[in-house]
């Protein structure tokens, strides 16, 4: 007999971790670096108030005022008329983002095509962001787990909170978001997806803009099996015997295809991002993806 | 299954096959265990699978190929045996037993055995008692029956006598027996052949009541050697076989071994068709042949096909005397000098001891020398003379060799006939002068050899000419006496008989002074055909009785062995053939240093066919129960474990494990042809598969790359030293070296190469720059041990310490490099070495030299002294055979060598003069010329004087 394709990796928590999302983190450009430059307004965020304001994105010209910084003024647009014009800025404030990850069994998973297992991988990215994110000022907590704090040094208490609690297996409930929120949700999606669903819209109705990120094992994809297979559920325990494998390889697929696309519609629905991630490829990619993700304004086109 | 031949060791183990629906039903009902895995999706999986699958069954080829197996087993452990052996005991009463041991049972003694033991059996489970005779011991004491274990331990313990059977003998045990006993049953088990007696034993066959069977060998090849003779031109044997035998075509191979068992020379033999006996010859030269003892067929194992051979056979003894004082300080002018040259390759020499004549003679004698050579003796002393005569007519052989002092010998003994008996004809007083200064003749040629002669075949010498001779006076029987004659008629070599020995005169001498036949090829030959004519060992040839303690013996199977227990010394008495027997089997008698060999078969010995029918008329034939009884058992196990193989691939092949993806792949590019093809050989034939595991293995090359093109093309080589900066210039002076050599000289090397001196392959490159830097690391000993031997081969290395700039005082030997290469050199058989003289080949071996700087000027080069020949002063260059392997220099060629990319020189030259790294270059030239070249230069400068000795 040789050896299985997949077995359950040990949980992974804390510091391991968070030295490899260190690593991945150091690789990302500063989500906002440019919010770096607005030296004095701690409250830099990502999303414009609609008014004037330190921010990034241009707001308006206005007329100088004799007494403002000189250096304030545009002089580009000063140029065209006799009137000095300084250029106004949105103001923007800082903002929340919900990190949570998925630690049920069925992520201990890890097939010997992939890296490391899906838990693994999901704690990296989520530490991963949470590193970008605390380094550009924003607020952080852990759905479900903690309140949400403002410091550089977040993403290592989300750790330590992290350690010290029970493994997170359900989705939690949403009591606790307040509007203006980011959501990012870290799972492999495999349970009821009723539950996800209702889930999902009851964050979506409290104002939380979502991003799932939904962590593959390459194996889960592309069904490598072949014979006779017992296959088992590590989450209930239940066995399958597959008489041939090999010959239910094209229905799954599509099936595993559909599935994924289902959840890629459920978030699309409530206008959330969906990022597909397999194990098999570097966690900077899905890193990279999701910073895009976060990036984006919230009602643009695009997934 | 009486209709069938076919018998079962254990037939209940066949109500096992019973089981078989059994198994069949086990089988279908277990599954192969599926292969676990865990798996996250299963819900999704499970909508694919909507029922827990009950267990699958196995394919139902799968459970054919168990059962057949199983049934193949159980087939097996029963024991199904094809044409056994049916019971043959009949009557009652002891059952004799009489099995033919000698020689020709060797080859399927183990048949034979077998087929005794199942009549041994068969009569213990009667409960009856044995008389077992064998045939080949015919002193063996009286037969007295057994019961069935003595017998099989008997019968256990025999071995294979390598004797002749005494049938006579036979029947007088087996009359005893019957007389005394009176057996029910009696068995002959013959080896196929009539022997000694074996009518006596068939007429008592026949003669005897109750239940007879002679049980005969099918088939089989039966061949014995029947005589073996060292003839002088030859090693002639013959091989025998039964007559009427048609054995196959096949040629045998028949071996001559050495006193130590190694193969000296094979020959094959072919009997031809219908023939019985086949005659088989080693045309090795004599010394070669001289050396066999044994002589014996290949792949058959009994003692009828060994002939051995003994002392008889083999080198003569000579004696030589001469008249002459043995001038050690000119052996080329000593008398004997050539004839000992001539006669050693084929021939014991020993050298009368005292330079006395009279005292040496009967020395030799004494030695029992076959041969006496006397080279230039005159006169004997009267007691010699008879002590000479004595030794001839026992047989002895007398060579004389013709000289001034036999010349000067033959007037003071008179013209009166027979006087000196001991020469074959009267000479005339003095000797012939041809071709002298004083003679119009011209020195005579050797005239064709006659018939008569002994020396008839040599091909007639025509480069030897004879200047002096003595001649024989005219007589009657001197045509006779005529071995060899001049190409005038005059006699070259006489000889006449005397009683049982020889004597033989050579007209001329022994040296080179009077003729030139004794430094030719022909004097050899005829002197081996002289000595071949002389009797050998005469000293044996007492008339007392000898007693020859065995020395080696051959066992049943042909194997020569130390002595068993039962051998006795050999007497040999004169007039009487030795008889092999069970106190002196064949083989060996006597010690080391003498002995002679007791053989099975003499010469003309033959085989005859045992023909049942003649032999003993109206007794049953049977034929050895082995012959044709075929055991399946092996066979059908052999089945089930391919079919178990076969099984085992399947069970791979349904769990998946057969398709991972490499394969896949090699299964869809023809793997599995290939496989089938394996299992199809493997059942179809299994020793041929095991051949070829066994057969070499694909031939690997051994070589590099490197090493290929380093033996394609001559490469220059240069040491790496490990220092980037100078392994750099060894190399661009390398190349800087070979575009030089390309375009000036029609040398055009190839890419060069750094040579790691450790490791790398150095007999492809005819030289080796080593450049020595004061910080590179001493090879070790191994490493020295391999540049030695590339300079013992005619390698050579020229050593550069670089340091004709830095080195104090110009180069000595005090700088860091030098004392390094010192160093180096410490591990090395370095021979005296010296500055290139002005004479040396160096300097002329493609420009003329005078100095050779490199990039440095003034330091020497330095070769390997050339042997101080006192040559003359006006010779241009001084020839010593081979290269120097080793030159050294402080100069630094390789970095006036040395050219970047683009061509252009790296280093400047000190002093900064371009015609010193044109000279350089030249120097380059000159060393790879000498190189390759060697002394062929040196040579070529005498051109001129050899054309002008010509007269041209």
């Amino acid at each position: 007999m040789s050896p299985p394709i997949g077995a359950a990796a040990p949980r992974e928590t804390g510091r391991e971790t968070m030295a490899r999302a260190r690593a991945r983190a150091s690789l990302i450009p500063d989500l906002l670096v440019e919010a770096h430059r607005v030296a004095n307004n701690v409250f830099a965020g990502w999303h414009g108030r609609r008014k004037r304001g330190v921010g990034e994105n241009f707001w308006q010209f206005r007329h100088y005022v004799t007494g403002e910084n000189m250096a304030t003024i545009d002089w580009r647009r000063s140029a065209r008329d006799d009137s000095l014009y300084v250029r106004d800025r949105e103001w923007q404030a800082t903002h929340m983002v919900w990190l949570w990850v998925d630690e049920s069994p069925s992520m201990l998973f890890r097939s010997n095509q992939a890296m490391v297992s899906k838990q693994s991988r999901a704690l990296v990215l989520a530490f991963a962001m949470a590193e970008l994110l605390a380094r550009s000022g924003e607020r952080l907590g852990w759905l479900g787990l903690t309140r949400p704090m403002l410091s550089r040094r977040a993403a290592h208490s989300l750790g330590q909170a992290l350690a010290i609690a029970p493994p997170q297996t359900e989705l939690p409930s949403a009591e606790g978001l307040r509007g203006y929120s980011d959501i990012v949700l870290i799972s492999d999606f495999l349970g009821d997806q009723e539950e996800l669903a209702t889930k999902l819209q009851a964050y979506a109705r409290r104002g939380a803009r979502g991003h799932l990120v939904q962590i593959v094992d390459p194996v889960e994809e592309i069904f490598p099996y072949a014979g006779r297979v017992e296959f088992t559920d590590p989450e209930t325990g239940t066995k399958l015997t597959a008489g041939s494998a090999q010959g239910l390889r094209d229905d799954y697929e599509r099936l595993f295809a559909a599935h994924t696309e289902s959840v890629r519609a459920l978030a699309r629905a409530i206008g959330w991002t969906h990022t597909l991630h397999r194990t098999s490829q570097p966690a900077l990619r899905a890193l990279v993806s999701l910073h895009v993700h976060l990036g984006q304004d919230a009602w643009s086109p695009g997934s | 299954m009486s209709f069938l031949p076919l018998a079962f060791a254990s037939p209940w183990v066949l109500l096992a096959l019973g089981l078989l629906p059994v198994i069949w039903w086990l089988l279908r009902l277990t599954p192969p265990r599926p292969q676990s895995e865990l798996f996250p999706p299963l819900a999704i999986l499970a909508r694919l699978i909507r029922q827990e699958e009950t267990p699958a069954q196995s394919p139902w080829w799968l459970t054919l190929l168990r059962l057949l197996m199983t049934a193949l087993i159980i087939l097996a452990m029963s024991g199904p045996v094809w044409n056994p052996r049916e019971a043959t005991l009949a009557g009652e009463g002891p059952v004799a037993l009489v099995i033919d041991d000698g020689w020709a049972s060797a080859d399927d003694w183990e048949k034979r055995r077998q087929s005794a033991e199942a009549i041994v059996t068969e009569a213990a489970a009667d409960d009856r008692t044995i008389v077992l005779i064998t045939t080949a011991d015919s002193e063996a004491p009286a037969a007295v029956p057994l019961d069935p274990d003595a017998a099989l331990a008997r019968l256990e313990g025999l071995e294979i006598q390598p004797l002749k059977p005494d049938h006579s003998a036979t029947a007088r045990r087996l009359g005893e027996a019957v007389r005394d006993f009176s057996p029910g049953s009696v068995f002959f088990l013959s080896d196929g052949l009539r022997h000694e007696g074996s009518d006596e034993l068939g007429n008592l066959l026949a003669e005897m009541a109750g239940q007879r069977e002679i049980v005969m060998p099918s088939g089989g090849e039966l061949i014995a050697m029947a005589g073996v003779r060292n003839d002088p031109d030859a090693l002639v044997g013959t091989l025998v076989r039964p007559q009427g035998a048609d054995t196959s075509d096949i040629p045998l191979v028949v071996t001559a071994h050495d006193i130590k068992g190694l193969p000296l020379a094979r020959t094959e033999v072919a009997f031809g068709a219908g023939e019985d006996a086949a005659a088989f010859r080693f045309d090795e030269p004599v010394e070669l042949r001289n050396q066999a003892v044994r002589v014996a067929v290949d792949g058959i194992a009994n003692a009828g096909a060994v002939q051995l051979l003994d002392d008889s056979f083999r080198r003569r003894v000579v004696g030589l005397v001469s008249g002459q004082s043995a001038d050690l300080a000119q052996p080329l002018l000593s008398p004997l000098y050539y004839i000992s040259r001539a006669l050693s390759p084929f021939s014991d020499i020993r050298q009368g001891r005292d330079a006395n004549v009279a005292i040496a003679v009967p020395e030799l004698i004494q030695q029992g020398v076959s041969a006496i050579v006397l080279a230039d003796v005159g006169n004997l002393s009267d007691e010699t003379e008879a002590q000479l005569s004595e030794w001839l007519d026992k047989g002895g052989m007398l060579i004389r060799f013709a000289g001034p002092r036999l010349a000067a010998a033959s007037p003071a003994r008179g013209p009166a006939r027979g006087e000196d008996t001991l020469l074959p004809v009267e000479l005339r007083a003095g000797n012939r002068n041809l071709g002298g200064a004083l003679s119009w003749d011209q020195p005579k040629k050797v005239a064709a050899f006659e018939p008569g002669s002994p020396f008839f075949g040599i091909e007639p010498p025509n480069e030897v000419t004879v200047s002096r001779q003595v001649l024989a006076l005219q007589e009657p029987e001197l045509e006779q006496k005529t071995w060899a004659r001049l190409e005038d008629g005059t006699p070259l070599v006489t000889a006449s008989r005397r009683k049982a020995g020889w004597l033989v005169l050579f007209h001329t001498s022994s040296d080179a002074r009077w003729s030139n036949l004794a430094i030719s090829g022909t004097f050899v030959e005829m002197l081996r055909r002289v000595v071949n004519q002389s009797r050998t060992n005469t000293a044996a040839a007492a008339n007392a009785d000898i007693s020859l303690p065995p020395l080696r013996l051959l066992d049943g199977s042909g194997r020569l062995g130390a002595p068993g227990p039962k051998a006795k010394p050999l007497v040999l008495s004169e007039g009487v053939t030795p008889v092999v027997s069970v106190e002196n089997p064949p083989g060996f008698y006597g010690t080391e240093d003498g002995f002679s060999a007791l053989n099975l078969f003499a010469e003309g010995d033959r085989l005859t066919p045992l023909a049942p029918v003649e032999f003993a008329p109206g007794v049953a034939t049977a034929a050895y129960a082995g012959n044709e009884a075929v055991a399946f058992r092996p066979w059908l196990l052999a089945a089930a474990a391919i079919l178990l193989a076969l099984d085992c691939l399947a069970v791979l092949w349904i769990a998946g494990t057969l398709r991972t993806p490499a394969l896949r792949r090699s299964f869809s590019r023809g793997a599995s042809p290939v496989l089938a093809l394996i299992f199809l050989s493997a059942m179809a034939a299994p020793h041929v598969a095991h051949a070829q595991t066994n057969g070499p293995s694909a031939t690997q090359s051994e070589g590099t790359d490197v090493d290929f093109s380093s033996a394609l093309v001559t490469r220059l080589a240069y040491v790496v030293t490990g220092d980037a900066a100078i392994d750099d210039i060894s190399r661009a002076g390398m190349v800087g070296l070979s575009r030089f050599l390309a375009s000036r000289t029609a040398l055009e090397p190839g890419e060069p190469a750094g040579i790691d001196i450790s490791s790398d392959e150095l007999a492809f490159y005819p030289i080796l720059y080593w450049p020595v830097s004061a910080q590179g690391a001493i090879p070790d000993a191994a490493t020295m041990a391999r540049v030695d031997t590339f300079m013992k081969q005619g390698g050579t290395i020229l050593f550069d310490t670089r340091d004709q700039l830095s080195g104090p005082f110009g180069g000595t030997a005090s700088s860091p490099e030098a004392l390094r290469l010192q160093a180096i050199l410490s591990g090395l058989d370095i021979p005296p070495l010296e500055p290139v003289p002005p004479d040396h080949v160096l300097t002329k071996s493609f420009y003329l030299l005078d100095v050779f700087p490199g990039r440095y000027s003034g330091g020497d080069l330095w070769v390997e002294a050339l042997p101080s020949g006192d040559s003359p002063v006006d010779r241009p260059a001084r020839a010593s055979d081979g290269v120097s392997s080793l030159l050294i220099t402080g100069n630094d060629f390789a970095g006036a060598w040395a050219v970047d990319a683009d061509l252009r020189p790296m280093l400047p030259t000190v002093p900064p003069d371009p015609a010193q790294r044109e000279m350089s270059y030249r120097v380059g030239v000159n060393i790879l010329m000498y190189v390759l070249t060697g002394n062929y230069k040196a040579d070529q400068v005498h051109i001129p004087a050899l054309l002008e000795r010509l007269g041209q």
